[in-house]
């Protein structure tokens, strides 16, 4: 057993290290992609948790990431705050937004909930639309400031990689510690019985809720992150189709485990990049994967080692 | 405010009421008979609208010969995602969350193939009964949209006594609601599952012929079909068809209101405002508990 720990703790210090070194070795377009795909982690993070451990589909993640990235469009270029306050206050008022929608629609369950979020999701997309004086609507708002550290501007592909995976790396380890405490197991055995969990005192409704802001300032805070390095945001990038985006990105990492999410977030990031060498079939392509992977892979990439290991048992 | 402009508005909230009521009724025939949510009933809209068109433009067909075409497309795709995703995933007995997976996956998939097979453009059918317009109180409706509401209720009273009357209607619904009974009592229930999507994805279909002429058919008006009808169904208590009809018109004409009384940029925000609210208060949607049997 400590072998395979140690093994981990290798495996782990290897792929760190690859990590730092990409950016000098890869070209500009792959680090740029590279740091889309640590922003959807982030964002892919909070679906991942409440459909992993709560068993909840999750399809208004881009009104979290929007109103993230919005704050932080308008606190920055209208009102000339700092980036950092603009990030907290797009975080807290995803969070207020989750708790006000959560607070009544997470008393429903299963197929009804995941179309109530589907609904206030695309409420929110009309609502950027609409609220022009805001949001900028089609036009969007452009000219945000870039993330600084002490002077230190994150104004490039490869800085901007660095501050996001290490932002990744961090929420990663502080969900993983949540899940293996006590709230982990309290969202795993309301997800595998809710009555039983119930008997044995854990508050279902408010565990739920909790974990749904949680998820909502973490989409908040990738929306940020997404304003300050494209440095414009509008409508476009906001829809019910990010949604749905955010949502596979645990449902092809194995929603249960906390790092396949990085997997999840590359999938969708790297594959249809590959899949454009065949023209407009790309999306098709795509849509074709993700059937197949939901039909024929129930644990998602994350489940594809234990196959293995189950095939060679036989 | 003249009144004729609101007359106006409401014949158009009739007129989209069937609309969503049609879509409705093929979420509430799916759930019915699998107890899935089909979160691509839109796309089975966008599937016959476009597959009529291509019959009537491209290939040449009488315009009844290109709507069938439409529905047997609908009725096709219904029974290839119950053979290819849906019978592999019961099999393995997976979760309700995998199977909203799937169907949200296959709209992705299907958008995406009639943007990549049929191009960006939006198409337009003639209008059944042609282009003609009739007055009523002083505001105009289309032939054609009056020719919607009448297949419509055509379709509420068929499935009504299909399900009551006629041996393969109560199969199916035994197959769903007792699947193991059934078994003992010699239903095949994987082919009754076969055929309630055959029958959801040719209503669908039958939903796209009867809007394309109206608003027109293109690739991306899948979603929000279906969650007009979803609406629609959660109004009706989601098993019933008449609920379904009774939900769209709730859903259709608040919606009209608010295009007058509003703006019509907010007519979504308030059809799916009076959904939410309707699952949250009343789960179990306008009728009760009655109207979950009913129908």
């Amino acid at each position: 057993m400590t072998k395979t720990v140690l093994n981990g703790r290798l495996a782990f210090a290897a792929v760190m290290l690859v990590g730092l070194i990409l950016p000098a070795v890869f070209e500009r377009h792959m680090v740029d992609l590279l740091v889309y795909a640590g922003l959807y982690t982030i964002a892919g993070l909070g679906v991942g948790l409440l459909l992993g451990q709560c068993g909840i589909v999750n399809l208004a993640q881009a009104l979290f990431y929007g109103i993230g990235a919005y704050a932080s469009a308008y606190s920055t270029v209208t009102l000339g705050w700092s980036p950092w306050s603009g990030i907290l206050l797009g975080i807290a008022i995803s969070v207020a937004v989750a708790l006000v929608i959560g607070f009544p629609l997470l008393r429903l369950h299963g197929f009804f909930l995941a179309l109530a979020t589907l609904a206030a999701g695309t409420i929110g997309t009309i609502f950027f639309f609409e609220w022009d004086w805001l949001t900028g609507g089609t036009l969007g708002i452009g000219g945000l400031p870039p993330l600084s550290v002490l002077g230190f501007e994150f104004n490039s592909p490869a800085r901007f990689y660095y501050l996001v995976w290490a932002v990744v790396i961090i929420l990663l380890v502080l969900s993983s510690n949540l899940v293996s405490g006590r709230p982990g197991l309290a969202m795993r055995a309301l997800r595998d019985s809710a009555p039983a969990a119930e008997v044995m005192a854990v508050n279902i409704h408010a565990i739920r809720t909790k974990i749904f802001a949680l998820s909502a300032g973490l989409g908040a805070l990738a929306g940020s992150l997404f304003a300050h390095y494209s440095t414009y945001v509008s409508v476009e990038s906001f829809t019910v189709q990010r949604s749905i985006v955010f949502l596979l990105i645990p449902v092809i990492a194995g929603a249960r485990s906390i790092w396949g999410t990085v997997a999840g977030a590359l999938f969708v990031t790297f594959v249809p990049e590959l899949l454009s060498g065949f023209g407009d079939a790309h999306q098709m392509l795509f849509g074709i994967m993700l059937v197949l992977v939901v039909t024929l892979m129930p644990d998602g990439l994350a489940g594809i080692p234990a196959r293995v290991a189950r095939r060679f048992a036989r | 405010m003249n009144s004729t402009l609101i007359i106006q508005s409401l014949m158009a909230g009739l007129t989209n009421s069937f609309v969503y009521a049609l879509i409705g009724i093929g979420i509430a025939v799916i759930y019915r008979g699998t107890r899935i949510i089909n979160a691509m009933q839109g796309d089975f809209a966008v599937i016959g609208g476009m597959l009529t068109v291509f019959g009537l433009v491209s290939a040449g067909l009488p315009y009844v010969w290109a709507c069938a075409l439409g529905i047997a497309a609908g009725a096709a795709s219904g029974l290839l995602i119950d053979v290819v995703c849906v019978r592999p995933m019961i099999r393995r007995q997976a979760d309700d969350e995998a199977f909203l997976l799937l169907t949200i996956g296959l709209a992705f998939t299907i958008s995406a193939a009639v943007l990549y097979i049929g191009g960006r453009e939006a198409h337009l059918l003639p209008g059944i009964g042609g282009n003609g317009t009739v007055e009523i109180a002083g505001a105009f409706m289309s032939v054609h949209a009056i020719f919607l509401i009448a297949i419509s209720l055509l379709v509420v009273c068929g499935l009504w006594l299909f399900y009551r009357k006629t041996i393969a209607g109560l199969s199916m619904i035994a197959a769903s609601v007792d699947p193991d009974g059934a078994t003992s009592i010699g239903i095949n229930v994987a082919r009754m599952r076969g055929y309630t999507f055959v029958l959801g994805g040719a209503i669908g279909a039958l939903a796209g012929i009867l809007v394309t002429p109206l608003i027109s058919v293109s690739y991306q008006m899948g979603l929000g079909l279906t969650l007009k009808g979803f609406a629609a169904a959660i109004l009706g208590g989601l098993t019933n068809p008449l609920g379904a009809v009774l939900g769209g018109l709730v859903i259709g004409l608040s919606e009209s209101l608010a295009v007058v009384g509003l703006s019509s940029g907010y007519k979504d925000v308030v059809a799916l405002t009076i959904m939410l609210l309707m699952m949250v208060l009343m789960p179990n949607g306008l009728l009760g508990k009655a109207g979950r049997r009913g129908g």
